[in-house]
């Protein structure tokens, strides 16, 4: 079915991706993030010493600290706060640097649909620009549903105010292995499956919702693949000292 | 989080001497000469209102933001203007999250002095109703990089915001002429504020020796300063205001450096106002360009923007279809909600 998107795009097709690292002097690891007119900026200061109060002293502590672009912080970005912390915590290996906090903080630039995946993706940039050791990257992208039963990716904020119910997806990056194929699978299925975090708004069915699930999964190789190059491309660049 | 020993950024003994040693042979550890500025570049958001300024290191975003509020009772002609400064965590390893410090309230009185009491931004023209509606103009200053010198960085990036920023066009209108009608950006071009001269602020660091004087300071030699001045100035060569902390300095010095504050001020105000024509100039192409599509064929001849002649409700029709959901509903419950407070 051919869907009539306004800024001409087709069901399944992102917007324009763009991402540069190291772009902050103070912060240990800073990147910036855009999907078409939503930019979000990321820092990361980290490890500090020291775990916060009901934190777990024999992990690292993740601390997220989420900027609007203006007015007071409320509980949108509470919650905001909350589910970047989660996925982030389940991508960071937390062994590694016990009793340590590591700050991410997210500023919000622009606001024009997918939010939140769009701060997702910059601050798992941020931190690989920190050297923060992960165990993979989270890849994520936001889906909707309308009225009509039709499915599309990565909506602008007008798009997202007229669908029935939308869904932000943070799926593990696609792995390129020299491993044999077996051993990376997860109880029989490969690692890039698996759902790092979901969050759903509004109602849909579950039929509606596997789709999506299938159509979030496709557009994250295509992700994973534009991390891939950008990561590559700046290392490769000249070797920046202190 | 708890600001802990352990994290605070501190300057070693050694790179303090170093500082003040090579300074006392006018040399500065960026390689700048002591009264040379850094590079300053100033870029332009999205939405109207929006500008990010790079000094150096130094990152600062000012974003302009207007809404309808009762004027003070004193001032009953008058809009109100309001400057909230934030220091974001990302800046600065000592910035804490939630109650910004001393330094960002000062950072936000000087700029409002700058601003606000040196008549800069024409308040009057902001009064719709007298007495009951008026702008409330709120900048927000959002320091996303602490790289030294964040008050002269923070005001450039309010002045770009405001000359960019732009309310819709409000008439008065209905039946008994109290109704006041917001017009959407689609039929009448939403106005520009009125700025009657553009304050710069200028900051001078002082040392323990008298004769050494730096302007713009980067944080490792404010870290080291015992003094310093910010003087707000403009173009014309008057000044709005002037702070000073720390030792004390001569008056021969003071005078120097005022001196020098409307000279630098002349040359980034021509930088502001180069910057700030680019976008206007990019913005009217984009306009254009978006007026086409919508319309189709039919608009030839001199595309400029007196579109009005060419059959505005034709291109308003197809505009407000596309964007019904939106601006109609916002523009019809804003109606309503003034409608209410008139009463």
């Amino acid at each position: 079915m051919e869907v009539d998107r306004e800024d001409g795009r087709s069901q399944n097709q992102l917007r324009p991706l763009a991402c540069s690292r190291n772009i902050l002097h103070r912060a240990h690891g800073s990147a910036s993030w855009s999907q078409g007119d939503t930019k979000v900026l990321a820092a990361v200061y980290g490890p500090k010493a020291g775990t916060k109060k009901n934190e777990n002293p024999e992990k690292a502590c993740i601390e997220v600290i989420w900027k609007p672009k203006t007015g007071q912080i409320g509980k949108p970005e509470k919650e905001y706060e909350m589910i970047l912390k989660r996925t982030l915590e389940s991508i960071c290996i937390l062994t590694v640097n016990p009793n340590t906090t590591t700050s991410i903080i997210v500023q919000v630039v622009n606001d024009d649909g997918a939010l939140l995946p769009s701060a997702i993706n910059a601050a798992c940039m941020a931190l690989v620009d920190a050297g923060i050791p992960m165990k993979h990257l989270a890849v994520a992208i936001c889906c909707c549903v309308a009225k009509s039963g039709y499915v599309i990716l990565d909506p602008t904020k007008l798009e997202e105010q007229k669908m029935k119910a939308f869904a932000y997806l943070v799926f593990p990056n696609s792995v390129r292995s020299v491993l044999p194929e077996g051993s990376l699978r997860v109880e029989g299925e490969p690692i890039e499956n698996g759902i790092i975090t979901s969050v759903t708004h509004g109602i849909m069915s579950v039929a509606d919702y596997f789709y999506c699930l299938e159509r979030g999964r496709a557009a994250s190789v295509k992700l994973s693949d534009f991390l891939r190059r950008n990561l590559q491309q700046q290392s490769t660049d000249s070797s920046r000292a202190g | 989080m708890d600001a802990r020993l352990a994290n605070t950024w501190r300057l070693t003994l050694n790179e303090k001497n170093f500082i003040k040693t090579a300074l006392l042979s006018e040399i500065r550890i960026d390689g700048r000469k002591p009264f040379e500025f850094r590079n300053i570049s100033i870029n332009f958001g999205r939405e109207d209102g929006s500008a990010e300024v790079q000094l150096g290191q130094t990152r600062v975003m000012g974003i302009v933001t207007a809404k309808f509020v009762q004027p003070y009772r004193d001032r009953p002609n008058e809009g109100t203007l309001t400057i909230y400064p934030e220091f974001s965590p990302m800046a600065d390893p000592s910035f804490e999250a939630g109650r910004s410090g001393e330094s960002a309230f000062e950072l936000g009185q000087i700029i409002d002095r700058g601003l606000r009491e040196s008549r800069a931004v024409d308040t009057e023209s902001l009064c719709i109703v007298a007495g009951k509606l008026v702008w409330a103009i709120r900048i927000d200053i959002l320091i996303l990089d602490n790289g030294g010198n964040l008050v002269d960085a923070a005001n450039i990036a309010a002045l770009a915001a405001l000359m960019t920023f732009r309310t819709p066009e409000c008439s008065l209108g209905g039946e008994d002429g109290q109704e006041v009608i917001i017009h959407p950006p689609e039929m009448r071009d939403p106005l520009p504020l009125i700025l009657h001269h553009l304050p710069i602020a200028i900051t001078f660091g002082f040392f323990i020796d008298e004769n050494v004087v730096v302007i713009d300071p980067i944080h490792n030699e404010e870290a080291v300063m015992a003094g310093r001045m910010i003087a707000t100035v403009n173009a014309n060569g008057d000044i709005c205001a002037i702070q000073k902390a720390g030792e004390g300095v001569s008056q021969r010095v003071i005078m120097q450096c005022l001196q020098l504050a409307i000279t630098k001020a002349a040359d980034i105000t021509k930088q502001i106002k180069a910057a700030v024509e680019a976008y206007n100039s990019e913005r009217a192409l984009q306009k254009i360009k978006r007026e086409t599509t919508c319309v189709g064929n039919s608009v030839k001849g001199d595309q400029n923007q007196t579109l009005d002649n060419k059959g505005i409700s034709e291109l308003v029709g197809k505009y407000m279809e596309r964007l019904k959901l939106i601006s109609v509903e916002s523009y019809a419950s804003k109606i309503l909600m003034l409608r209410k407070s008139n009463h």
